[in-house]
């Protein structure tokens, strides 16, 4: 069952690397957060309380509803325009997402250890690259923050792939993580778009100190 | 033997079922079931009227496409039952013997010398090349899975068991009734009812044709999606005895049927410049297809 909802996580990217809209986008992330609840869910070895809240919380609560909630708020307020505007056509980025997989599976083939789970490595490694391949070729600001919720979504599988149990620190580090970054990057943005009226990072570049 | 016969069974009412389901979808009561068929059989009692500008090539060229579609058909198996041609490695005769029909269509459009026609021949080649990859990682991986090359035998030893290979089944569907939908031309990649030529892909190709050479085209498509049903059914009736199988070959081309005509009703035609990520993103998930399947055989852990 894990292996089937790991595989369908890397579908979302796909899926991701071809989406057009950015209210597609904020709705990949918060199914990806669904996913990662249940993934955790059926990794968990005995239910406690205390781990459970504190996943769910992590997942469901703040990836899948508040973050989605407040990015398209965000989305709203400033009138950004629905298309993500990538500076490459979808069909490269899809090709280049494809190819990232293929490459981190064949990396992955080549590492013996018996401690670390394979398929999750895979996957925490082609989400990680796909995040920051989403940062470095979309055109907007907003595009930013989801490239980096999804690197977070990376990390977090990736801290399932070295043990069977997430620590608890590692869980609230990431939930600050999330917390903080989603937070500034969302009242940045409000604040530019209050003063020039298209936040694009072309834009960023013209400032300069006087 | 058998699987011959039922294809053909299949696709007698297989366009006039997707063609009712439309109607019906749209509030109109529709034409008769059988329509498809009896307008190819007008059409083959007409004869053909040829263009002064084409040659040989466009008068063979229809008859080569509907030969190469039958040949196809010929390996197909259903279940235990061999197709009347088996050996191995037969998925890759399968799928270039349709590519050569394909070629043949294609030249035959070249060949007319309408601009069109050369416009919409070349978009039917980029498709078709571009799914290519995707049905031979898909067929590859089936193979690696069951560890034999021939469509009889693949289809034989596959057994759906853990959760996992319920997934894959799914995804392989989803893939195989992608690929049918592009070979086929329908509408997702096409629109088969659309009339402006710009639109079209496959209908703009065979504008000259007419009379027998039509009627053949339409036969060859009628076959070629009861072809790729039959693949589907294959996937599922691995070694199910033949009382519950045959019914359930005809059970599952009619959900199909219908759901072909519900999302042609339901869903509008891509933008020309949205097919090719689509068509490679098929090709993509059967890369995760050929991942699952090194999971199962745990040569990936």
């Amino acid at each position: 069952m894990i292996h089937v909802l790991l595989i369908t996580f890397l579908i979302t990217l796909f899926y991701m690397a071809i989406a057009n809209r950015l209210m597609t986008y904020i709705k990949v992330l918060a199914l990806q957060g669904v996913l990662l609840f249940f993934v955790v869910f059926i990794q968990l070895n005995e239910i406690n309380t205390l781990n459970l809240v504190l996943i769910m919380l992590e997942t469901i609560v703040f990836k899948s509803l508040a973050v989605p909630l407040f990015l398209s708020h965000l989305l709203k307020r400033n009138n950004i325009t629905r298309e993500a505007e990538p500076f490459l056509p979808n069909f490269v980025s899809l090709v280049i997402t494809t190819f990232i997989v293929v490459i981190t599976i064949l990396i992955s083939n080549t590492i013996k250890d018996d401690k670390l789970d394979k398929i999750f490595f895979v996957v925490a490694l082609s989400t990680l690259f796909f995040g920051l391949y989403l940062i470095a070729t979309r055109r907007k600001i907003i595009t930013h923050v989801m490239g980096y919720m999804v690197i977070e979504n990376g990390v977090f599988v990736l801290s399932l792939a070295i043990g069977n149990e997430m620590p608890m620190l590692v869980n609230l580090g990431i939930m600050l993580d999330i917390f903080a970054s989603v937070l500034i990057l969302g009242i940045f943005l409000n604040k530019i778009g209050d003063v020039f009226k298209d936040v694009s990072v072309d834009q960023l570049s013209n400032l300069k100190d006087y | 033997m058998l699987s011959v016969l039922l294809i053909v069974i299949a696709a007698i009412f297989f366009t006039g079922i997707i063609i009712r389901a439309k109607s019906l979808a749209s509030g109109r009561k529709g034409p008769l079931i059988m329509q498809p068929v009896l307008d190819v059989i007008r059409l083959f009692r007409k004869g053909a009227v040829y263009s002064e500008t084409t040659s040989f090539v466009f008068q063979i060229a229809p008859t080569i496409y509907f030969s190469s579609v039958v040949m196809a058909m010929l390996v197909v198996p259903f279940g235990q039952s061999r197709g009347v041609l088996s050996f191995n490695g037969d998925f890759i005769f399968f799928a270039y013997v349709l590519a050569l029909g394909k070629f043949f269509s294609i030249i035959a459009a070249m060949d007319t010398g309408s601009s069109f026609e050369g416009m919409g021949a070349s978009r039917e080649a980029l498709y078709s090349m571009f799914a290519e990859p995707a049905f031979f990682i898909l067929m590859g991986s089936l193979a690696l899975l069951s560890g034999h090359t021939s469509f009889q035998e693949i289809f034989a030893a596959l057994h759906i068991g853990s959760q996992i290979s319920y997934a894959l089944a799914a995804l392989a569907t989803f893939v195989l009734l992608m690929i049918a939908m592009i070979e086929s031309s329908r509408m997702p990649i096409d629109d088969p009812k659309t009339h402006l030529e710009l639109t079209m892909i496959h209908e703009v190709m065979i504008l000259d044709n007419s009379g027998f050479d039509l009627g053949l085209i339409f036969t060859a498509g009628y076959l070629k999606f009861a072809i790729y049903g039959a693949l589907i059914v294959n996937l599922f009736i691995g070694v199910i005895p033949y009382e519950y199988a045959i019914p359930s070959f005809f059970a599952i081309q009619f959900v199909m049927a219908v759901s072909i005509g519900l999302i042609e009703s339901f869903m509008a035609r891509f933008r020309m410049s949205h097919n090719p990520q689509f068509i490679v993103a098929l090709t993509s998930v059967s890369l995760l297809i050929f991942f699952g399947v090194l999971l199962i055989l745990q040569k990936f852990m």
